[in-house]
């Protein structure tokens, strides 16, 4: 059974076990302050709908009685006031769930509401400071913590409360071994004005038709590695960019400046410079509340830096210790690259809802422009000072010809020209990405297959290690 | 092999076992220890339910269930102690809090024996690890600090009290030993650092200065601990060791809000003695009432100086008035009582109080009226606001003197905050937990049509500390800013909307918006999408999200801005109608065009085509063959080719050069204007 690939069969097998098994249907009634936590596998799904009651799934509220359809999830609905769910499901083994029933003195949501309307008071004093025209922001949140904490649900639900209380708040993913709104590997930034689609992590990246859901327009730069200390020079580099462009948004946007943002952070490796890194954050985007869950040695780590310190606008940093919730699950390895698989198939093909049509095209060797991204030296890494040291500046890109290697690799298109210089380049933002299905080393010839179709025209592709080559998209 | 059947069995006798346990009886204790030893697999189960019993059984019954909970630890261990360890902190602290002296005294050696290792075991790790433990003996240091700093104001006050009817030596001796007989508290060092400015100030701004006060006076929010509970709930006590806010030392201009809020603390001190000598006159237990909300008041909110003049006038009022019977004071008031007896100086009113408000009352009256002057620090307790009856701004400062006719009135009030009990006598003796009424208030209470409250005032209290976060106080009042307040939901996406003029016609856009978009989805099946290009770093910059609006790409207007005059706009016809030239092909390329959906111009379109005459050609297939700048121009980086994304026509060479032109152009004065703006932002920093 270990053997790769025999692991289909017992899957073919089942429809001969429960040939007539049909949808099966559960009711779950919570009660107020319960969770239904549930777990379901990317090769099944389930469908739910709120019969009564308000539920919520990572503070965006479920509407009541619309199918919402989840596939390779391990999340939650959680609901204030009690809810009735019905619970669609192709076969009564397709998903694993079960009904957490903490009380209001004990569910850490409470703690997590209660910082949402600490949030939403300063956000109504930054609009009032605004409207007299001072130069307030709302609140920057950084939100920190060991692996599987639940971070990025903190900020998902923070985002969440935040648009149904009619703001715009600014979401900022630093971590780039998971995307939002775009692929793995990279840093991005968006605006979240409207409801989410909850059925996906952060809902869809913009495609050419209409959607149900308003579409949230990412801005992305390409890190194509997976940790921050792989090649912490472009790391930061990228992080001040997003920085200067998350700001200047901010600045210029009334809306999104009296929300202000919401940032996910990777877990700070400690051993690596990690704290210096979430330093540097919370430097670049001015961030005035740390959120640190689930780690007591983390918060006070996080105090101790930055206790006595002010914002470039001159606000006090808060460093804030809250608790997990219950409910996080570890997501093994091999979960995360079956999430990072199903974001790359549906950048190119869609999901069920609507499928896209990308285009396959053939392109020169000579038509165009491939950089590999660095690894830095190791040395480099061992002491991040060196990227404020203008001599140990050694190239982070690297001009390459195409070859058999980039076989079933992502590429990224940047927002550049091949005759800038390779700084430009790597500063550029995203414009999207292709997938390499083919070098013909002989006729010197590359396939590739574009989410567009036009032409890449003289757009540099950079090709980093991560997300990883995918043999089968 | 537990079924939930079978756990729940378990639960239940366990819980039953519980309850039988009245008295500390040693060989019951063990028997229980024995039952948790061999029922591991219910380990959870177990320790659930005793920290639920815990909670819930009388102050004086909690000690052997304490004793239970510590001999499982020390002779069973895991996984009890992680059980345990988890909700350690509020376990001990909610019993602290509710138990007297003694128990209080066993209750702090048993934590010591949870710092150390198990006696006689080999094992050198303490029962609870020290993070455990830690939080514990923090929150119960500070604790003491602050119930030190209530007692002695409290003794001050009270004396002051009684010193006018009678000798004044006692403040004196009192201030010096601020140690009740029995408490064995040591007094903490900050005690004397009042500045004296504050204390000029105070004599200035009190309308009725006490010619015997002494020098020396505690900043407000620790003076003010709840004399019921000397150890506060955590979320109190951590907040009442802040360190000092600005404004307590530094001289004010005007008038002192502190020294405002000491004089109304003396105030309604004076009034409870008041009241419980004339427990049927309403009148002072109506300014009683308003001196606490008013009290309240001056805590939540930071009131303009010419509005602390009114308060301080109408303080001044009500001074006189209870001024004016200074002599009758001295007998009936009692002189507050040694610690050890009673867990609280300010106990002894009780007596009188309860027969009036029912038992109980006083309890919430004092935990509301002391524990609101916590609260005058910016970031008040979570515990406060939940409780306080009528939202801050409903009392108005010119109502406080204002006679209330009806003597109901406050104990409707207080009932409806939850800090009665419904019926006036009851048994019980327990003290209302002050947190408990929070989550039955119903909030907001529908009672003055005045200004409706806003969220920047009702979270005022929510503090940045993981003590004000986190204590699991749930503010059902905040909630509905996120559910009732914010209308029905739409049936299609679940965004609510308010049912007022304006919630009204958000909502109709948003049909429309789900109306036309899902005409447009069932449109679009038809023809083949992709996914688009994302948009450049500049035009997201100047991006403004549409809400209720077809998406609109964002390249035709942020291009416009800055090359309004290189790209006027989206070179497009409309599909013609004659299907002869629907169907045609461009001319040169010899291939059919594309059919798009275009936002701006509401209806089908075909990008980059170009009517010469009566042909209609790709405009960049024009182009290239006119070889002119005339019609290229209008084609440029800025078209649709990233959003739109489908060109059909081959990109020549010349324009291929000219959009590196363009685009190396665009990158220069790009880089400028972020440096440019952010300098900008770091100016304002500046």
């Amino acid at each position: 059974m270990s053997i790769p690939g025999l692991g289909i069969a017992p899957t073919a097998a089942t429809p001969t076990a429960a040939p007539t098994s049909t949808a099966t249907t559960t009711i779950v009634s919570l009660q107020p302050f319960w969770e239904w936590r549930f777990e379901v596998p990317v090769s099944s799904s389930l469908t739910i709908r709120l019969l009564s009651g308000t539920a919520e799934k990572d503070g965006t509220e479920l509407a009541p009685s619309t199918p919402y359809t989840f596939s390779g999830a391990k999340s939650k609905i959680n609901t204030w006031k009690g809810c009735e769910l019905q619970v669609t499901a192709p076969t009564p083994d397709a998903y694993d769930a079960y009904t957490s029933k903490p009380t209001a003195d004990e569910t850490p949501m409470v703690s997590y509401l209660n910082l949402h309307m600490k949030l939403e008071g300063l956000r109504a004093a930054a609009a009032k400071a605004i409207g007299n025209g001072e130069g307030d922001m709302g609140p920057r949140i950084l939100v920190a913590g060991p692996a599987n904490t639940g971070k990025t649900s903190l900020v998902k639900m923070l985002a969440g409360w935040a648009t149904r209380m009619g703001h715009q708040p600014m979401v900022v993913n630093t971590d780039a071994a998971q995307g939002m709104l775009s692929l793995p590997g990279t840093l991005s930034a968006a605006v979240f004005a409207t409801i989410m689609d909850i059925t996906t992590e952060w809902g869809g990246i913009p495609s050419s038709g209409p959607v149900a859901t308003p579409i949230k327009l990412p801005l992305a730069y390409y890190y194509g590695l997976s940790s921050p200390d792989e090649n912490l020079r472009l790391f930061k580099s990228l992080l001040s960019r997003l920085a200067v462009a998350a700001t200047s948004r901010l600045a210029e946007d009334p809306d999104v400046k009296k929300t202000g943002m919401l940032i996910d952070t990777r877990t700070p490796n400690a051993a690596k410079g990690g704290y210096d890194l979430l330093a540097h954050i919370v430097a670049e985007f001015s961030v005035n509340i740390i959120i640190v869950l689930g780690s007591e040695r983390m918060t006070a780590e996080l105090v101790r830096r930055f206790s006595g310190q002010r914002t470039s606008l001159g606000e006090c940093i808060h460093v804030v210790g809250l608790d997990k919730s219950g409910g996080v699950v570890e997501r093994d390895a091999a979960f995360m690259q079956g999430a990072r698989e199903a974001t790359i198939r549906e950048y190119f093909f869609g999901d069920v809802r609507r499928s896209l049509s990308p285009f396959t095209q053939s392109v020169a060797f000579d038509g165009v422009g491939i950089w590999r991204i660095m690894e830095a030296p190791t040395t480099a890494t061992a002491d991040s000072d060196d990227f404020y040291n203008v001599s140990s500046r050694e190239q982070l890109l690297e001009k390459v010809e195409p070859s058999l290697m980039m076989v079933n690799c992502m590429l990224a298109v940047m927002y550049a020209s091949v005759h800038d210089a390779p700084e430009t380049i790597r500063d550029s933002n995203i414009m999207g990405f292709v997938y390499v299905a083919d070098v013909d080393e002989k006729k010197k010839r590359l396939k590739v297959l574009a989410p567009v179709s036009a032409k890449l025209g003289d757009r540099p592709l950079l090709w980093g290690s991560y997300p990883e080559p995918m043999v089968s998209l | 092999m537990s079924s939930y059947q079978e756990t729940e069995d378990f639960e239940r006798d366990f819980r039953e076992a519980l309850e039988d346990l009245q008295v500390n009886n040693r060989y019951d204790i063990q028997n229980l220890t024995m039952i948790a030893r061999e029922n591991t697999e219910h380990a959870l189960a177990i320790s659930q339910v005793l920290q639920d019993h815990l909670k819930r059984i009388a102050p004086h019954k909690k000690l052997p269930s304490l004793y239970v909970l510590d001999s499982i630890v020390k002779n069973v261990g895991t996984p009890y102690t992680l059980f345990f360890g988890k909700r350690l902190f509020q376990t001990y602290m909610d019993s602290y809090a509710s138990v007297d002296m003694n128990t209080r005294r066993k209750m702090d050696e048993m934590l010591k024996t949870w710092k150390e290792p198990i006696p006689g075991s080999i094992d050198t790790r303490p029962v609870f690890p020290p993070d455990v433990t830690r939080p514990i003996e923090n929150a119960l240091i500070k604790a003491r600090t602050s119930a030190m700093h209530a007692q002695q104001q409290n003794l001050r006050t009270e004396q002051q009290l009684l010193g006018r009817g009678r000798s004044m030596g006692q403040p004196v001796p009192y201030r010096e030993t601020p140690t009740p007989p029995g408490s064995g508290y040591r007094p903490p060092s900050q005690a004397s650092g009042y500045p004296a400015e504050h204390a000029a100030s105070m004599a200035n701004g009190s309308p009725h200065g006490h010619p015997t006060q002494p020098p020396s006076h505690y900043p407000l929010h620790q003076q003010q601990i709840p004399p019921t509970r000397s150890t506060p709930q955590p979320p109190a006590s951590l907040h009442a060791f802040q360190p000092l806010h600005g404004g307590y030392s530094m001289p004010q201009s005007g008038i002192s809000v502190d020294a405002l809020t000491d004089d109304i603390q003396r105030l309604i001190t004076a009034f409870k003695a008041e009241v419980s000598r004339n427990p049927h006159d309403p009148s002072i237990q109506t300014r009683l009432k308003a001196l606490l909300d008013l009290q309240s008041l001056l805590q939540s909110q930071n009131l303009p100086q010419d509005q602390l003049v009114l308060v301080k006038n109408r303080i001044a009022e009500l001074a006189v008035t209870i001024r004016a019977p200074p002599a009758q004071i001295a007998t009936p008031v009692p002189i507050p009582q040694p610690v050890a007896v009673a867990p609280s100086p300010a106990a002894a009113p009780k007596v009188s109080l309860d027969s009036l408000l029912g038992s109980g009352a006083l309890a919430a009256l004092l935990a509301r009226g002391s524990a609101t002057p916590q609260v005058s620090t910016p970031q008040p307790p979570p515990a406060t606001v939940a409780i306080r009856s009528p939202p801050p701004q409903r009392v108005e400062p010119p109502k406080v003197a204002a006679p209330q006719a009806d003597p109901m009135s406050l104990l409707n009030m207080l009932r409806k905050a939850g800090m009665l009990p419904a019926t006036t006598p009851s048994s019980g003796s327990t003290p209302v937990p002050n947190v408990a009424p929070s989550v039955a208030t119903p909030f907001p209470l529908p009672v003055h049509g005045m200004t409706p409250p806003s969220l920047e005032n009702l979270t005022g209290d929510i503090a940045f500390k993981a003590s004000s976060l986190k204590q699991y106080v749930f503010r059902p009042h905040l909630l509905s800013f996120m559910y009732e307040a914010l209308g029905p939901q739409c049936t299609q996406c679940g965004r609510r909307f308010k049912t007022d003029e304006e919630g009204k016609k958000k909502k109709t856009a948003h049909m429309d918006w789900h109306f036309k978009v899902n005409q447009r989805i069932a449109e679009t099946e038809k023809r083949g999408q992709h996914r688009s290009w994302f948009i450049d770093e500049m035009d997201w910059i100047n991006s403004r999200e549409t809400i209720d609006e077809d998406y609109v790409a964002p390249t035709g207007d942020s291009g416009a801005q800055g090359s309004a005059a290189k790209a006027p706009k989206l070179q497009y016809i409309p599909v013609p109608d004659d299907p002869m030239l629907a169907n045609s092909v461009c001319p040169i390329c010899q291939e059919k065009f594309e059919t798009r959906w275009l936002d701006d111009a509401q209806e089908f379109v075909w990008p980059d085509a170009l009517r010469v005459g009566d042909r209609i050609h790709h405009a960049s297939c024009h182009k290239e063959a006119m070889g002119s700048s005339a019609v290229g121009s209008l084609y440029s980086r800025n078209t649709p080719e990233p959003v739109l994304g489908k060109r059909k026509a081959e990109v020549s060479r010349s324009h291929l050069e000219k959009c590196t032109a363009y685009g190396l152009r665009l990158t220069e004065p790009k880089q400028d204007e972020l440096t440019g703006i952010r300098g900008k932002l770091k100016m304002e920093a500046a």
